[in-house]
């Protein structure tokens, strides 16, 4: 206790130095926390995303194939997977139920290959609160026809609000067909995804694709929450498999499911309809990968700059070792011991280390706070990182913990050093040094 | 039995590519109780031998005995226990820690080592020693508020601290006016009495040195002349 309270009297000693040292501290800390703030929010953010894009968290379609080998995406009948889906007792928000028209959208000699997707806007009222819309009204929706385009896509078309586009396209079984679009709405475009912002009726889309009106493509479940997929998934798979014919999800190794499921779809052959269960956890897989890749990277910059400040600490250790060197002879005289001379500029560091630490925290705390309140849009690049527009962050308690206790290390190592040399000097020698 | 007791102590120290002989073969014997001076100009040895006598240092030949027990071969731990236990130190230029109070500078040294006094028995004891060093009023200031004979005070009360059997003090005066260094001269002498401490003190002010019991002068490394007078 006493060599604790020696210790912060000395650190308190040289204010300026001591803040200097502790600022180095903190700003390490501070960019840590930032990258790991951000990685931790980014893969729930895309996922998040991606679900609202996607219409869920969870994906089954079926596929057959047809007399030429081609694989036709249909779901005839969807009374098996409801069953299995209500007898798995999984927790859902809420299903959806989406056909797709892969085509080119024609206008005035402009055309563009654009994904449509078709849905019940009635009964999706959900995915209303999320499209952003710049021009028109979701009732202009009434009009069967009527389609939402992005606008890049609009400016791309060059067509305004009551234009009649023209589809070219392919039935569900290959015919060639064409189709027409009134735009009801132009919504705002979220970037890197604008691609698939065209929304359309399920109906008028099912026409097009020549299935029939209960038909689809994708059954979507959107759940509560995206941490559940995995559990869900697993609670939902032996029930689905009781009942309907499943692209196995196991992989060899630690592989994707989804590319396990593409494989199986290449190699093998099947009567009927085979069905594929996919989730958002498939394609988050690559996403995780980025994510590892940022946290490393983090760790690096982390460890460099560290090794960087660790030389600053060494050094001034050194120096302060010089101007008390009379102070740890007089210290020896007295009777303290090697181990306790030792141990008062570890404890120097420590407490430097430790207020250095909670500074980098509190500075990180109200940087991420007033960079979470800044309002980054949905039309930018950005789009799929955000949170409704919104920068978020989400740190680990272990993380925090993780990166308290490498920075402690790290500065006590920085110290080691000169505290050794300190507690090595011998007391006649340190007493007669002139400084 | 003799306090101290050195037998043809000598200390050679390197010097570039040369050596210095400091104390080139010194023996004598100090009586416990004695408030005795080393005397000597400038490079006579004395800080030397003080040194050598409070273990911060290590004679190059001869022994050092403190209170019977020869200190050379002593690992570190055992040396600084030793110190911590028997000898107290006044230093010229007082060497009190800046950044504690009077009080806690005098209390510093029984907060070192294994078996410390309980926070009652060492507040009790540091209050008497502030007390007996006339600082009571001052006991909550730090070293930079004080004057010299202040400061030289606060040693003195330090230096007490462990209840040492020896205190040696290296040119305790030389830093102080001739009236304050009288006044701490006749504080150490009177601890001397009252709780019969064994003082050495290092002077090179003849006036200093009058008032030691026991006198040892140095010159060139080697004892020029020793000699009592009566209490």
């Amino acid at each position: 206790m006493k060599l604790i309270r020696l210790a912060l009297r000395n650190l308190l000693r040289q204010k300026r130095r001591s803040i200097l040292l502790g600022s180095a501290i903190a700003f390490g800390i501070l960019f840590i926390t930032l990258i790991n703030g951000f990685t931790g929010s980014f893969i729930e953010n895309v996922g998040e995303n991606f679900s609202n894009l996607m219409a869920g968290h969870i994906f089954i379609d079926g596929v057959e194939k047809s007399s030429s080998g081609k694989d036709l995406y249909l779901i005839d009948d969807d009374s098996r997977i409801m069953d299995a889906i209500e007898k798995s007792g999984i927790e859902y928000n809420f299903l959806t139920k989406r056909s797709e028209i892969r085509g080119t959208l024609l206008f005035e000699g402009n055309g563009i290959n654009q994904s449509i997707v078709g849905a019940d806007w009635e009964k999706e009222s959900y995915f209303k609160e999320r499209i952003i819309l710049k021009e028109g009204t979701f009732e202009n929706l009434s009009d069967p026809h009527g389609i939402i385009v992005s606008s890049k896509i609009a400016e791309r078309l060059n067509v305004q609000l009551g234009d009649h586009v023209i589809v070219k396209m392919q039935t569900y079984t290959g015919q060639q067909t064409a189709g027409d679009f009134t735009i009801a709405a132009i919504s705002i475009d979220t970037g890197l995804f604008g691609s698939i912002s065209c929304y359309a009726n399920i109906l008028y889309v099912n026409e097009l694709l020549n299935i029939g009106p209960d038909k689809y493509l994708t059954l979507g479940i959107y759940l509560n929450n995206l941490i559940d997929t995995d559990p869900v998934t697993a609670k939902l798979l032996p029930e689905l498999e009781k009942r309907i014919n499943l692209f196995s999800r196991e992989t060899t190794d630690d592989g994707n499911p989804f590319m396990a499921i593409l494989e199986q779809q290449e190699e093998e052959e099947w009567d009927g309809v085979k069905y594929r269960l996919t989730t958002i956890n498939d394609l988050l897989s690559e996403v995780e990968e980025i994510v590892r890749i940022l946290n490393i990277a983090g760790l690096i910059i982390m460890l460099v700059l560290f090794a960087i400040i660790m030389v600053g600490i060494t050094n001034t250790f050194r120096m302060v070792m010089f101007e008390r060197i009379q102070e740890i002879g007089t210290m020896r005289a007295v009777g303290m011991h090697r181990s306790e001379v030792r141990a008062l500029f570890l404890f120097e560091a420590f407490l430097l280390a430790i207020g250095g630490i909670i500074s980098g925290y509190i500075l990180s705390g109200i940087t991420m706070f007033i960079i979470s309140r800044v309002y980054w849009g949905v039309d930018t690049p950005l789009f799929m990182l955000l949170k409704n527009g919104y920068m978020t962050f989400r740190l680990a308690p272990l993380q925090i913990i993780l990166n308290f206790v490498i920075v402690t290390i790290l500065t006590l190592l920085a110290a080691f050093r000169p505290a050794d040399k300190a507690a090595k000097l011998e007391p006649a020698l340190a007493l007669s040094t002139e400084k | 039995m003799a306090i101290v007791s050195l037998k043809e102590v000598k200390k050679t120290y390197p010097l570039g590519k040369t050596e210095v002989h400091a104390v080139k073969g010194v023996s004598f014997e100090i009586a416990r109780g004695d408030f005795i001076s080393i005397a000597g100009p400038s490079g006579s040895g004395k800080s030397t031998i003080l040194n050598m006598i409070g273990c911060i240092d290590v004679p190059t030949a001869g022994t050092v005995e403190l209170n019977g027990q020869i200190t050379s071969g002593l690992t570190d731990r055992e040396i600084t226990e030793l110190r911590h236990k028997f000898v107290g130190f006044i230093f010229q230029s007082f060497n009190l820690i800046p950044v504690l109070n009077v009080y806690e500078n005098i209390e510093f040294p029984l907060l070192l080592g294994r078996n410390t006094p309980d926070q009652k028995q060492r507040k009790e004891w540091t209050e008497y020693l502030i007390e007996e060093v006339g600082l009571t009023d001052w006991a909550k200031h730090r070293p930079n508020e004080l004057s010299g004979g202040q400061r030289q005070r606060v040693a003195i009360a330090r230096s007490l601290a462990t209840k040492p059997e020896l205190v040696l003090a290296d040119e305790p005066t030389a830093n102080l006016d001739s009236e304050t260094s009288e006044a701490i001269i006749g504080l150490m002498k009177k601890i001397n009495i009252e709780m019969n401490t064994t003082f050495i003190f290092s002077t090179h002010d003849p006036t200093i040195v009058e008032l030691a019991e026991h006198i040892i002068k140095l010159k060139d490394g080697l004892i020029a002349s020793e000699y009592r007078r009566d209490k």
